[in-house]
């Protein structure tokens, strides 16, 4: 999936929810004893169905469920990524009204934002802008005595090289892009890119719509870290590129799975939850494998911009979102990687054995993310389009 | 008669009045919303275009010819021809396929053509999303019209028909067919029948009625149609690429890709200045062109 | 001489003439014509009809065919955000459609009675809402809307749909004005009405049929737009592609499918009703 696009939503969101909250005060710090005593006293803290592990339970209840700003949240999410459930869930347990607005790519998102438009106080960007915001001193740090819930990420999401700490994000889902093969039509085995752009495969390949993302397995392909973006580099994976690009059939972020789907292509190279999203719908159809070669990781985060007008609401969303019981809600409608390492333990075993949605966790750890790349954005981009169109 | 739907129609010189307080005030409402929402944003657009930016993409006020100077690159008049190419077949295919049906709504009873011509209408009020997705449904490999022709016997194996120009066409095609049969309608409806009848009684047969009569009356319909057809397809992107699955890009996805991905909004408004300046090149040539034909 | 040539109106006003047969040429081109249309209408409703028969599948991506269920019907009743979304799309729909008829019905009559100075760049200036990409319009107005103050909310999403509705209803009805009886309106006024009772009691009916197709394609243009509205809405009036565009990703809804389906159903029965019961003119 598009992760610009959920920044782009998220900072959108973000900006519009700040405006919108405008008459709150900016939150000092809360009083300490603000928080066990929330916990002990408000008896809808417990209210949520009760975690199997009795340290999460305890720890859920810790954030205050009420402070000193008005009751509303505005929140900038890609569209149905922030399922009706949850926002619902929160309405109900902290009397807090959501709004959502939603975006349906990252870019349009920071468009949005940078154009001026709308205050919101959460946006759910990708690393990458998460990354670049973050260096531009667009987003507020987060207080991390109202988000408790921290704990339940797993290691490897509480020490992200774009935010160690998590000091400004907090990991929503996570995934890779990995490659889908249609096992009725591809017989050979595939194991990295350079088995998908084959000759005998042209015209069966589906591939994201990124040219980010492609230009990342160009480079993996040739031996080059995918974030060493620099005009040498560019010139050395341009044959690779002139090589696959005609190969491909349909370009697709958005749902590449439908291709996959309808017999049009056999092949494809997709974010893993449209990789799950396959093997749930037909596990004996469809295989699911890791580029040997090498893939990334990539992590969509909540943020909370600097002009956000309700950040404890904020924060309190976040630390709702962490909880098991809610985030096991998030992975029902997305089978991506949950960071929640709590959560993970309410899913079933079906779900855990997606090898799509959960690779190994040696194999995560290992993984390196997107580093924003500024305006060589452009350069990635036009190189893409000029081989298509060539 | 006079020449092409946007210029303004020539009756007598002497019916042409010179506006008074009266048509000022009536006319204000368009001029200001003009102004407004039209000259400003554009005026926008253009200085957008001489300007650099950041590595976030905000718009850094520095005067550059930049971006005019990478605009100048053959890669991307060959992304406009295409798209211009498109948008022409998809004009004449809307032409020939329309016309008929606004023909033949135009002369229905009274009481049938404003049903008629809102069913035209009424498929396209359901999102286009899942219109779109229905047509893949139709035209892929294991979709419908594949399974239909194989089990007809009409043809032994499926035929790819999805992420083909075809495709794209054809989306483009379904797109913006009533935008093309409702100018025509309201052209065809006004056509006074004693003038065709007189055609026939004359001696005409059906098809010279048709040509020498019907479609030069009707021409300020076509030409109508023609227009908001072919204007906004150029700059359509969404369907050709759902349908045609990307790997040809049409300009329009390219300045949509300058806003996003690219982040390179600079860039993206001289291709759009570019665009509307070739537009206006284009409009002023016929329209100078009719001028000297009503001569 | 047939009859009807003596009985027509002043050529301007067309179909006076009420005893036409259906329709008016020889056998054959009726039937031709008939069947052309038949085949075109098969042809705009054929994947409307595919969603609503989707509507009723059990499986929820919208591919093959799983299994009869009104599931999706009764999980949309109770969606409360893709029903608000929806009632959203039509208020801001209706908004764009009233303001882009008015504008365009008078702009374009007023161009045509009056010679206005720069006619020719108003008549270009008509159209660059057509030529400029969405995204750049969107973009545009945004930075527009947020220098002028205006909270961004219906207003300014009905406002920016106005702006690119509008030019189709003005194109419209300029076409149907071409080769109007240039007396008519002076006729109107000899017998003793002033220019706006002309415009209102002779002009308009005239123009109706382009005006109703104007609204028409207005409406749809408003109904489905996408990138404009993401730039310009607020967060109370989240249209329906708005929610929408992004559901690609899981699937989309097959609520989403029954929703449609109801809509057009509804509109087809609005329509069939209130044109069938209309006296015979």
């Amino acid at each position: 999936m598009k992760i610009k696009t959920h920044l782009l939503t998220a900072a959108a969101a973000a900006i519009a929810g700040t405006l919108f909250l405008s008459g709150c005060d900016k939150p000092a710090t809360p009083a300490p004893t603000e928080a066990p005593a929330e916990a002990a006293a408000t008896p809808e803290a417990t209210a949520t169905p009760e975690a199997p592990t009795p340290e999460a339970a305890a720890p859920a209840a810790a954030a205050p469920v009420t402070n000193d700003e008005p009751k509303e949240l505005n929140l900038f999410c890609w569209s149905e990524y922030v399922p009706q459930t949850v926002i619902d869930a929160f309405t109900a347990k902290t009397g807090i009204k959501v709004n959502v607005q939603n975006y349906a790519s990252n870019e349009e998102m920071l468009q949005k934002l940078l154009s001026g438009g709308g205050q919101y106080d959460l946006l759910q960007p990708s690393e990458y802008i998460v990354e670049a915001m973050i260096k531009e001193d667009m987003l507020m740090p987060l207080d991390q005595s109202l988000i408790p819930n921290l704990k339940n990420l797993a290691p490897e999401f509480r020490a992200l090289d774009f935010d160690p700490n998590n000091k400004f994000s907090v990991p929503w889902m996570a995934g890779t892009v990995g490659i889908v093969i249609n096992v009725e039509q591809v017989t050979d085995p595939i194991t990295g890119f350079a088995d998908v752009f084959q000759e005998k495969y042209k015209g069966k390949i589906v591939v994201l719509d990124d040219a980010r993302e492609i230009v990342s397995w160009a480079m993996a392909t040739n031996g080059i870290p995918m974030n060493d973006i620099t005009d040498e580099n560019i010139e050395k994976i341009r044959p690779t590129l002139q090589a696959w690009l005609p190969l491909v059939k349909v370009y697709d972020s958005d749902s590449p799975k439908t291709a996959m789907l309808n017999g049009d292509v056999a092949l494809g190279i997709v974010w893993s939850g449209e990789g799950a999203l396959l093997l749930d719908q037909e596990p004996d159809k469809f295989k699911w494998v890791l580029p040997k070669e090498g893939t990334h990781l990539f992590v969509d985060s909540l943020v909370v911009p600097k002009t956000a007008k309700h950040p404890k609401n904020a924060e309190m969303f976040i630390n709702f979102i962490l909880e098991p019981e809610i985030s096991a809600m998030i992975s029902a409608d997305f089978p991506y990687l949950n960071p929640n390492v709590e959560g993970r333990k309410l899913l079933s075993p079906e779900q855990l054995a997606n090898v799509a949605s959960f690779p190994p966790s040696e194999v995560v750890a290992e993984l390196q993310t997107f580093k924003d790349i500024g305006e060589q954005s452009s350069v990635v981009d036009d190189l893409i389009t000029t081989i298509k169109v060539e | 008669m006079a020449a092409s739907a946007t210029a303004t129609p020539a009756p007598s010189a002497a019916f042409e009045r010179k506006p008074g307080l009266g048509a000022w005030v009536f006319m204000a409402p368009l001029l200001l919303w003009l102004l407004l929402f039209v000259v400003v944003p554009t005026g926008m657009l253009i200085m957008t275009s001489f300007v650099e930016r950041d590595s976030l993409g905000r718009l850094v006020y520095n005067f550059t010819w930049e971006n005019y100077i990478r605009a100048f690159d053959w890669k991307w008049l060959k992304i406009l021809l295409v798209s211009i190419w498109y948008a022409f077949l998809t004009t004449v295919i809307c032409m020939v396929v329309g016309y008929p049906v606004a023909y033949f709504i135009g002369r229905s009873p009274d009481r049938f053509r404003t049903l008629l011509i809102t069913l035209v209408m009424i498929p396209f009020w359901t999102s286009f999303l899942i219109r779109t997705y229905a047509w893949i449904a139709i035209l892929s490999r294991d979709g419908l019209l594949n399974s239909f022709l194989i089990s007809a016997s009409i043809i032994p194996a499926p035929i790819g028909m999805m992420y083909t120009p075809f495709a794209i066409v054809l989306g483009l095609v379904y797109t913006y067919l009533p935008f093309m049969i409702l100018p025509i309608y309201t052209s065809v409806e006004r056509m006074d029948g004693a003038m065709i009848e007189a055609a026939y009684d004359l001696g005409a047969g059906p098809v010279r009625a048709f040509s020498k009569v019907i479609i030069p009356l009707t021409r300020p319909g076509i030409v109508a149609g023609a227009l908001l057809v072919f204007v906004p397809s150029v700059a359509m992107f969404a369907i050709t690429t759902l349908m045609g699955g990307g790997s040809n890009p049409t300009i329009g996805e390219i300045i949509q890709k300058q806003f996003t991905s690219a982040r390179n909004m600079p860039f993206g408004a001289a291709l759009g200045t570019l665009l509307l300046v070739l537009f206006c090149v284009a409009l002023w040539a016929t329209r100078a062109r009719g001028r000297d034909d009503a001569d | 001489m047939r009859s009807h040539m003596e009985a027509s109106a002043p050529t301007g006003l067309g179909n006076s003439a009420a005893r036409w047969r259906w329709p008016s040429g020889p056998r054959l081109q009726r039937l031709l014509f008939g069947s052309w249309s038949l085949a075109v209408f098969a042809f705009l409703y054929i994947p409307i009809i595919i969603l609503v028969v989707f509507s009723f599948n059990e499986s929820r991506l919208n591919v093959q065919w799983v299994g009869f269920t009104t599931q999706w019907y009764k999980e949309l009743f109770e969606n409360a955000v893709l029903i608000k979304a929806f009632k959203n799309s039509v208020i801001v729909a209706v908004g764009a459609t009233v303001l882009s008829t008015v504008l365009g019905t008078i702009g374009a009559w007023m161009m045509y009675r009056y010679r206005f100075p720069m006619r020719n760049a108003l008549n270009l200036l008509i159209f660059v809402p057509m030529v400029m990409p969405e995204i750049l319009m969107g973009v545009s107005l945004l930075i527009l809307f947020v220098n002028m103050h205006l909270q961004l909310g219906y207003l300014t999403m009905i406002i920016a749909h106005t702006t690119f509705c509008f030019p189709f209803v003005l194109v419209g009805v300029q076409a149907r004005l071409e080769g109007i009886d240039p007396f008519l309106e002076e006729a109107a006024m000899d017998l003793g009405a002033t220019p706006i009772q002309a415009f209102w009691k002779v002009i308009v009916p005239y123009l109706m049929p382009a005006i109703v197709a104007g609204a028409l394609m207005a409406f749809t243009l408003s109904f489905d737009e996408y990138i404009v509205s993401l730039f310009t809405t607020g967060p109370d009036s989240q249209t329906l592609p708005l929610k929408v565009y992004g559901m690609a990703r899981k699937g989309l809804d097959p609520q989403l499918n029954a929703l449609s389906a109801l809509f057009v159903l509804g509109t087809i029965a609005l329509v069939l009703f209130s044109q069938l019961t209309k006296k015979r003119t």
